[in-house]
């Protein structure tokens, strides 16, 4: 299909399409580090409270405040920051004078971690229980599959998580209460990808941990995003099902199962590739109650402690590259989207 | 089909279960976890419980304080000596004590450590301006010049905050903080540190008693209730935090009881109390701040928030630094306050509308608010309306001294095991008008209340020692009791609960649990 349409359409229009799309990320990731920028400035607290509390006196938190450069006029702290982001340089964290890339760079990776497997688990649980949906339409199968589905999302992920804590670690005692790695093992670093970096090291051991501390976390947000991928997968491929193309391959002879495979799947897949990529990119910003319930150190953790702390540099730079991993995500699905799909015109 | 996946998942449920995270402690550690991360090992910027927690087991101070708030000598040879003048303290320090370098402990890491620290330490401002400069005569004794004479600075020697450090390990970061790295004197060596877990093994060159434990792993959990699920749970072997919610304290208490764990507390010295803005209406009127003060029932308020947890107390200053129980603050007396109130010519058809402002973002106060206003609604409807006001710790922080806050909720800890160190900070003024303070520490507390009186006691306190400069703070308290700047509510003491296979945790006068005591019963 994908060459097919490729074929029949200008390759040069796709790539202006692209570099269309791609010429608006700087604008955006413009906008949005301006907008963060004054939100942070305009919220009521400073970092120098958050680090001295009530007790320090004002010289002290004078002192604090030209050390950590806040003393400055707005304007001149703002074209600092811009001209820093230009070069790629996200200043240091106010309360820890750690690069705030460096902190970036140690939670990224456990987020997507989680992302990727929950969204692995989302699918393995979601697809099978929407083909059970509708293998049994209208049938009790129909009904037990789209409760669990809507339940699935409706349940509030914080509360989810604390449930699952709840019984699995708790009660159960089946799964550690939370954390990336057991306190008695050194982790093994590579990429940062535990689970990776376990493979990579060829350790079985450092991969088991892992994998052991990831299964709780992930297996719950995966059955929390299930929902989604089962009933858009239900929906749309009962749409495609009823179309006229099947109902020409009914006619043909060809069986129900290559209809659906060959025909139906792919068509009904769009539409989810777009919801992937949209909860795929929420995810990639951190799962953030998750992280806090499970003690996940990944970025949507750090970003909670810095908004508490008024640590404005690691805010902004949280904020610019998880925004950049977002506005990325969702072109590179707007273009998977243009070259899958022969109806949209670029 | 069917049956056979569900088999499948039986066995790998099982099979899970069989692996769990309790039976794979192995490790003769112990596991003590707690709320939140670590930021810096610096003491020069250690500033959380959960950081000075640790530098306490990796470092020594010169002195320490028993769980009788007696200053215990620990790198200093001695008792502190006064100079006649009282603007010098000499100190002998021990002999053949080694940093985890290897390197030796001297005078000369003493001036290191205080000067690194009165340049760049974060919390410099507790040394205030009493040390002018630190003397190294021999190796070992250092001379502490002080500006003015000031007792209060015995109580700093104890400050974990001003630790030795090696000179040749941190030459590098004399002026620059060192955050996952220490090198001090103290019973453990770092042996791995992240933000969220910390190793340390005993130190096998500790100039005194061993460890008598093979070492602490440390573990910051994000939430509550984690914390309290892992040691219900098994998963970690001590239980250290004073940041879970109240309610899953009082379940651990009753698994206490139960003798299902053991339960430690240190002595109280976390004060609450209510900051009172005393230089404007309606609080610039004594008589109205002395029935609001009356309106409060403590014993209500601990029993319902806190399950009684939670000591009332009507005083500033906890009972260990003060050597008494003497609380000064007017008891819970409802009548009384109507009485004063109608004499302010409230109630009878005119209320009194009282904001009272709460940290949103900490639990037991909004619980706090909500409980002295349903109380007040029971009992003093005619005359006082309590208007709450959530809003978050560091906005409060940052507004408190610009009078935004007619009445609002705070806690304090002082940075030393001091009187000093709670009366300072809440009642000291440096320019005052009848009893408003314009410029001072009052102002940054929220009351803008000072008192000609109290700076003269504070002066005068400097210059005496042991039982009469006790007497002066209390002479100081007893002032404030009586103008009402703030109202205390209750006074918290750390809490740390341990599995039965491991001793219970013992804490110092300073809060501070002695993890070299931990270890497995059955050793």
């Amino acid at each position: 299909m994908i060459s097919n349409s490729l074929m029949s359409r200008d390759l040069n229009k796709l790539l202006n399409y692209s570099l269309l799309k791609i010429s608006l990320i700087p604008l955006m990731l413009w906008i949005i580090s301006t907008l963060v920028f004054i939100l942070l400035r305009v919220a009521p607290g400073d970092p120098v409270d958050a680090i001295l509390g009530s007790g320090a006196n004002e010289a002290s938190r004078e002192i604090l405040r030209y050390k950590l450069g806040l003393n400055e006029s707005l304007l001149s702290q703002y074209l600092s920051y811009i001209n820093n982001i230009l070069h790629f340089n996200f200043g240091e964290s106010l309360s820890t004078q750690e690069p705030v890339l460096d902190i970036i760079l140690k939670s990224l990776p456990a987020s997507v971690e989680l992302g990727i497997f929950s969204i692995f688990f989302a699918i393995l649980i979601g697809f099978p229980l929407g083909f059970f949906g509708l293998k049994n339409k209208g049938k009790k199968g129909d009904y037990i599959a789209r409760i669990i589905g809507i339940s699935s999302y409706a349940i509030p992920p914080f509360w989810g998580a604390i449930l699952a804590q709840l019984i699995f670690s708790v009660y159960l005692r089946i799964f550690p209460i939370g954390g990336r790695f057991p306190i008695t093992y050194s982790q093994p670093k590579i990429t940062g990808f535990l689970v990776l970096d376990s493979l990579l090291n060829n350790n079985l051991i450092s991969l088991r941990e892992s994998l052991y501390h990831l299964a709780l976390p992930s297996i719950t947000l995966g059955f929390l995003l299930s929902g989604i991928f089962s009933r858009s997968l239900r929906i749309n491929l009962d749409k495609t099902l009823k179309s006229d193309y099947v109902n020409a391959a009914l006619c043909r002879g060809i069986s129900t199962r290559k209809i659906i495979l060959n025909h139906s799947l792919p068509n009904a897949l769009l539409p989810i590739i777009t919801i992937s990529g949209l909860t795929i990119a929420s995810l990639a910003g951190g799962a953030l109650l998750f992280e806090v319930t499970f003690s996940w150190p990944g970025i949507a953790l750090r970003l909670h402690e810095a908004i508490s702390q008024r640590d404005y540099t690691v805010v902004q730079g949280i904020v610019i590259i998880t925004s950049l991993l977002i506005v990325s995500l969702n072109l590179f699905v707007d273009i998977l989207i243009a070259i899958l799909d022969p109806r949209i015109e670029y | 089909m069917h049956n056979n996946f569900l088999i499948a998942l039986f066995v790998f449920l099982i099979s899970l279960s069989q692996y769990s995270c309790v039976s794979n402690n192995k490790s003769k550690r112990i596991v003590v976890a707690s709320s939140g991360k670590i930021e810096s090992l610096d003491p020069a910027r250690a500033s959380t419980l959960k950081s000075l927690q640790l530098l306490s087991s990796l470092g020594d101070t010169l002195y320490e304080l028993n769980s009788e708030g007696e200053l215990i000598p620990e790198l200093a040879s001695g008792m502190p000596i006064f100079s006649k003048d009282k603007l010098q303290i000499i100190i002998k320090l021990k002999e053949n004590v080694l940093f985890h370098d290897g390197t030796l402990f001297n005078s000369n890491a003493i001036k290191f450590s205080f000067d690194r620290f009165k340049r760049i330490g974060t919390m410099n401002y507790i040394l205030g301006n009493k040390i002018k400069s630190i003397e190294t005569p021999s190796e070992y004794k250092v001379i502490i010049n002080l500006n003015k004479p000031s007792s209060s600075v015995n109580g700093l020697l104890t400050s974990i905050n001003l630790t030795p450090i090696s000179p040749t390990y941190y030459k590098d970061y004399s002026d620059k903080f060192l955050n996952d790295k220490f090198v001090g004197t103290g019973k453990y060596i770092l042996k791995r540190f992240s933000n969220e877990i910390q190793i340390i093994d005993p130190n096998l060159n500790y100039w005194s008693d061993k460890p008598n434990n093979e070492g602490i792993s440390f573990i910051g959990y994000s939430n509550s209730s984690s914390l309290f699920g892992a040691l219900k749970s098994k998963q970690i072997d001590v239980l250290l935090s004073n940041s879970i919610d109240d309610i899953q304290i009082n379940n651990l208490k009753l698994l206490s009881n139960n003798k299902e764990i053991k339960e430690g507390n240190s002595p109280a010295t976390e004060i609450s109390f209510i900051s009172l803005r005393t230089n404007s209406y309606p609080l610039n009127n004594l008589n109205v701040r002395l029935a609001i003060a009356k309106s409060l029932n403590r014993d209500f308020i601990s029993e319902k928030v806190s399950y009684g947890l939670r000591q009332p107390s009507r005083s500033l200053v906890p009972p260990i630094y003060k050597k008494s129980k003497k609380e000064l603050w007017p008891k819970y007396d409802p009548l009384q306050a109507k009485v004063l109130l109608q004499k302010e010519g409230y109630c009878n058809g005119n209320v009194l509308d009282f904001p009272l402002t709460y940290r949103s973002n900490v639990p037991a106060d909004k619980l706090i608010a909500l409980s002295w206003q349903e109380q007040i609604k029971n009992i003093l409807n005619e005359c006082i309306n309590i208007q709450l006001n959530g809003v978050e710790s560091t906005t409060i922080y940052k507004n408190l001294n610009l009078g935004i806050y007619t009445a609002v909720i705070l806690d304090w800890t002082g940075a030393y095991s001091d009187p000093e160190a709670y009366l300072t900070p809440l009642l000291s003024c440096s320019e005052i008008d009848g009893e408003n303070c314009k410029k001072g520490e009052s102002v940054y507390s929220g009351s803008f209340w000072g008192s000609n009186t109290v700076e003269d006691l504070f002066l005068d306190s400097e210059n005496l020692n042991g039982k009469e400069r006790l007497a002066k703070l209390v002479e100081i308290e007893k002032i404030a009791s009586e103008s009402i700047p703030y109202i205390p509510i209750w006074i918290s003491s750390q809490k740390a609960w341990s599995q039965n296979e491991i001793s219970k945790p013992i804490f110092n006068g300073a809060g501070i649990i002695l993890m070299s005591d931990l270890k497995f019963i059955n050793e």
